[in-house]
Order: structure tokens, then C-alpha cells, then sequence
């Protein structure tokens, strides 16, 4: 009964990328249950704080004053940069693993790209439903402001689920694009680029404080809107994930 | 006989350093492949080109007749788990048995299995945790249930005892010989394997020094042994992989003897002893050293 090992052919395009975000999801504890556990944390605490203001407070012109300071809540920012760290983690374990697998890197790539725009998808979709619930229930009938805060737009749901998702986007590939500069060049790599990226940013700044030029830059965030700048942080979201794509392609499994 | 692998004047540089250094050889189908030198000598670096892993410096290389690089449809019959293999941090290995089929249109899953129980891998622990030899038993593991056409192991049992390295040996012969298939064996351990090799390569210092069939291997060599003037006279001109001597008695290893040779030396009252496959290597190793010194 001996069979020989035939050889295949390989599994079709799509079936290849999708393999690779179900390697990305095989686990899904750093990148679905922990982030989403932190956030349940803060959340949990805020509601603390948000009872224990309520408690202490009489007057309503100083409830108004505090609705008024909580709509700039940060809590949920941390999410935000947390996308950067998954994406870095995600690439980082799984690219030597998989290439291990016989994955080409154009599969692999891709298949990551496509988990992360699986995990935005999926992570705008839920902090939009705490913030509708949030809006329902008057602030969780606290007051609270976590997921409605200014910075996702006061336009309902429809124009926070955007910024979310556009947020969640360009941390992810951000992530990713610095990942894959760790996986090819290592540390010398990442240090070079945050040295170059920090003499970029100061000659930047230089540039538009000597030209007068912060007045461009003003005018062209108000031009565009706050919904509108976050349309255009797509346009640093795609460089960074075509310029991952350019730099995995030449990278090597080291140890 | 169709060749699997083929290469021609391949070369990899890791800056000054040529890790392989314009070689060229083939591996048939279907058989079991050692891959044999010392650490260091470019056997890993070898199996990361031929896995499209790494990029060659120039020459030519063909795996199921085509370049691996990028190449979906070489590489989806291709297993290879280095030794140094890294796992995702946060995986335990049943992530390991989970995902493979996904990759491995062979893999047999109950093979899988008997082997985790052979090996007494603990499927819920993580990764990281595990011991030097339990990690060694999931690629051995995935590179056996896997039964890729093409399967590299590179030095497959860092910290495995010598029960589980006999396992190894055991299953692969087993399931080798049901589900024949071309397997490149890369080791130190060279006495071990010698007799599941059906093919050696060794190489040093970047160049294969040895591409030659197990058996016709297997009676290169002799060691000769007798007092010193016996030995010397019987010797000659021949080749000496490797002498050693106590007063007057010497022991010298030369390359291949005919038959009536080996009558000859008894005759002068020699004694003629087999070479194993990894003093072979030792004493050729050692004499390339010295030549390129």
C-alpha cells in the first residue's frame, strides 16, 4: 500500500491569503481577547470615577461642568496605539513562522493586510455600538463619555464608525510598515528609521516655523475638515502598507 | 531518476563571507538525503536557499524545476522546520496541530497525533515554556505529518533524548517507506543516521566536499593497522585521510581498497578495519582543513 507523495498544485490565490489570516487568528489572544479585556478594564474604572463624581456632585451647573470636560475623555486612545503593538507583534512571530510553512511572502503579506483590515472592520464595529449605547443611556446613566468622545466627530454613528475605522487602518499599517523594517534590518534597522524620522519631523517643523508655513498647515486640516483629515490619513495609511509590502518581499527569517 | 533539487555554481554572501560557495549538485526523487558538515560549514544557510528563504548571491538553483523564490507552487511542497524555528510567542503547540493542514494538503492528522503521543508533546503548553526537546519534537512532528514531497529536517533533534531521537528515526523509515518521498536529513550526528541514508552530501566551508551514494561511501575507506614499517610499506603513495600511531605500532585510513588489496594486507599480516560514516567525514573534513590552511 505505498502511495507516493504526489506534488499539488498550490491552493488558489485566495485560498493561500486567507490560510495566512487564520494562521493570524489561530490564537486570537493578543489580538482580539487582550485588547478588547484592557479596554473593558479602563472602561470599568471610568464608570467607577464617572459614579464617584456623580455622587459628590449637587448642583447641576457643575454636572454640565463636568459633562462638559469629560467629552474630551482619552480613555479610549489607548486602543488606538495598542493597533501599533498588535501589528508588530502579529508580523514580527508569525513572518518566520509561516515562511516555515512554504507561504511565499506576497501571500504573506497580503494575508496579514488582510487580517488588519478584518481587525478595524471588527474593532470600529464595537467601539460604534458602545458609543450608540453610550448616547442611548445617557452616558451608561452616568453621565460618561468614553466612546462618544469630540475627537470621533459629533455627527452620530455613522461618521464615528468612519473615523474609527480610519484610525484603527493607520495604526494597523503603520504597525505593520515598522514591523516589517524590524524583520528585515532588525535593530540597527528600526533605529536608523526613528533616527531619520526624527530628523525629518525637526526639519519639518523648522521649515514651517521659518516660512510661515504652519498657516498652510492650518488651513489645509480646516479645508478639509476633521472628517476630511481623517479621509486624507488614508493616503499615509496606503504608503505605509505598500511600503511594508516592498520591504517584506526582500526579508529573510534570521534568528 | 528525476532530480528534485538541482544547482549550479551557487553562492551566498553574507557580506566578505561566502556561507556557500559556488556549488553544484542534485537530489533524486524519492530518496532520503543526509546533509552532512560541521556547524557552521553553510548546511542551514544551503537549506534556506533551496527553501527560497534566503536570496542567492549568484548561480542557478531549480527545485521541482523552478526557481523557489516567491514561487507558490514549489514552495506549498516544500517542509521545512529549521532547528532555530521560531513559533508565534504567544502559541502553545496545539495552535501548531491546528494550523498546519492549512498549509500541508498531505498532512495526515492521526500520524500527527501517534506522534504527540510518541513524543509526550504537551499540546496545551506555551511554547515558550517548553523544553529545548519538546520543541524540537514539533518540528519533527510537523515535518513527518506534514509529508511534503520535498521535507528538509535541519538538525531536527536539538535536546531530544535518545528514546525520542530513536522514535524519530523509526517513524520516518515507517512512514518513508508507505509514503516514499525526498527527504534531506542535515545533522552532526552522523553515526546515527548513516544507516537511514540512502545519499550524502557533506559540506565545509561552503563547498560540498562529498556528493556520493551511502554505499559506495560505506567501503571507501579503510583503516589499516599493523607495525609502523608494515603499514608504511603497505601504504605507499596512497591517499591518508588520518594516521595515528603508539611506538611502533601504527593505524593509518586510506581511501579504496580492491579486493585483492585487502588480500595483499592480510597477507603481510595487517589488520583491516571498517570506517564508520563519521570518522569518514572527521578524517575528510580534517584534510580539507588543512589543505586550504
Amino acid at each position: 500500500m505505498s502511495t507516493t507523495t504526489t506534488a499539488h498544485a498550490p491552493a488558489t490565490a485566495l485560498q493561500r491569503v486567507v490560510n495566512v489570516m487564520r494562521l493570524h487568528f489561530a490564537n486570537p489572544w493578543t489580538t482580539i481577547i487582550l485588547p478588547w479585556m484592557i479596554l473593558g478594564v479602563i472602561f470599568a474604572a471610568n464608570v467607577a470615577l464617572w459614579w464617584l463624581i456623580l455622587t459628590n456632585l449637587d448642583s447641576s451647573a457643575d454636572r454640565s461642568d463636568v459633562a462638559d470636560g469629560l467629552q474630551y475623555s482619552g480613555a479610549s486612545m489607548f486602543i488606538f496605539f495598542y493597533m501599533t503593538v498588535v501589528a508588530v507583534q502579529a508580523i514580527s512571530v508569525t513572518f518566520p513562522f509561516a515562511l516555515g510553512y512554504g507561504v511565499t511572502r506576497r501571500d504573506y503579506y497580503l494575508g496579514s493586510a488582510l487580517t488588519f483590515v478584518v481587525l478595524a472592520a471588527m474593532y470600529s464595529a464595537g467601539m460604534t455600538v458602545l458609543s450608540v449605547i453610550e448616547e442611548a443611556t445617557g452616558g451608561w446613566g452616568l453621565g460618561g463619555r468614553m466612546f462618544t468622545a469630540v475627537y470621533f466627530g459629533d455627527g452620530g454613528w455613522p461618521e464615528r464608525l468612519f473615523v474609527f475605522f480610519t484610525a484603527f487602518l493607520f495604526f494597523l499599517f503603520v504597525g505593520a510598515a515598522i514591523a516589517t523594517i524590524w524583520v528585515r534590518w532588525k535593530a540597527m534597522g528600526l533605529t536608523a528609521f526613528f533616527v531619520i524620522l526624527g530628523l525629518i519631523v525637526i526639519v519639518a517643523f523648522a521649515v514651517l516655523t521659518f516660512t510661515s508655513g504652519w498657516a498652510v498647515v492650518g488651513d489645509f486640516f480646516a479645508g478639509a475638515g476633521w472628517l476630511g483629515s481623517f479621509a486624507w490619513s488614508l493616503v499615509v495609511t496606503a504608503a505605509a502598507g505598500i511600503t511594508g509590502f516592498f520591504i517584506l518581499r526582500r526579508a529573510t527569517p534570521r534568528t | 531518476m528525476t532530480a528534485i533539487v538541482e544547482v549550479s555554481g551557487l553562492t551566498k554572501r553574507f557580506g566578505s563571507l561566502a556561507a556557500v560557495n559556488d556549488i553544484s549538485f542534485s537530489i533524486e526523487e524519492n530518496r532520503i538525503c543526509g546533509l552532512l558538515g560541521r556547524n557552521g560549514a553553510g548546511k542551514t544557510t544551503l537549506m534556506q536557499l533551496l527553501t527560497g528563504q534566503d536570496f542567492a548571491t549568484h548561480g542557478d538553483l531549480r527545485v521541482f524545476g523552478m526557481s523557489p523564490v516567491e514561487n507558490a507552487s514549489v514552495l506549498h511542497n516544500i517542509s521545512f522546520i529549521k532547528e532555530s524555528q521560531r513559533y508565534p510567542d504567544d502559541f502553545r503547540a496545539r495552535h501548531v496541530m491546528k494550523s498546519a493542514p492549512w498549509f500541508f494538503r498531505n498532512w495526515d492528522s492521526d500520524l500527527a497525533e501517534r506522534l504527540v503521543d510518541d513524543f509526550r508533546l504537551p499540546l496545551d503548553r506555551k511554547i515558550k515554556k517548553l523544553s529545548r526537546g519538546q520543541l524540537s519534537s514539533i518540528g519533527v512532528i510537523v515535518g513527518l505529518a506534514s509529508r511534503a514531497p520535498l521535507t528538509f529536517f535541519d538538525e531536527p533533534y536539538l535536546g531530544l533524548d535518545a528514546v525520542a531521537r530513536q522514535i524519530f528515526y523509526d517513524r520516518l523509515l515507517e512512514d518513508y517507506s508507505e509514503h516514499p518521498r525526498t527527504i534531506v536529513l542535515s545533522t552532526h550526528l552522523i553515526d546515527e543516521v548513516a544507516n537511514l541514508l540512502e545519499h550524502v552530501l557533506v559540506i565545509d566551508d561552503g563547498r560540498i566536499i562529498i556528493d556520493e551514494e551511502a554505499e559506495t561511501l560505506r567501503g571507501s575507506a579503510t583503516t589499516v593497522v599493523g607495525t609502523r614499517a608494515a603499514v608504511d610499506s603497505f601504504v605507499g603513495s596512497r591517499t591518508v585521510l588520518h594516521r595515528d600511531g603508539i611506538g611502533g605500532l601504527a593505524s593509518v585510513t586510506v581511501t579504496g581498497l580492491s579486493a585483492q588489496e585487502r588480500v595483499d594486507a592480510a597477507a603481510s599480516g595487517l589488520e583491516l578495519a571498517p570506517v564508520s560514516l563519521q570518522q569518514l567525514i572527521i578524517h575528510t573534513t580534517n584534510t580539507t582543513d588543512r589543505e586550504f590552511a
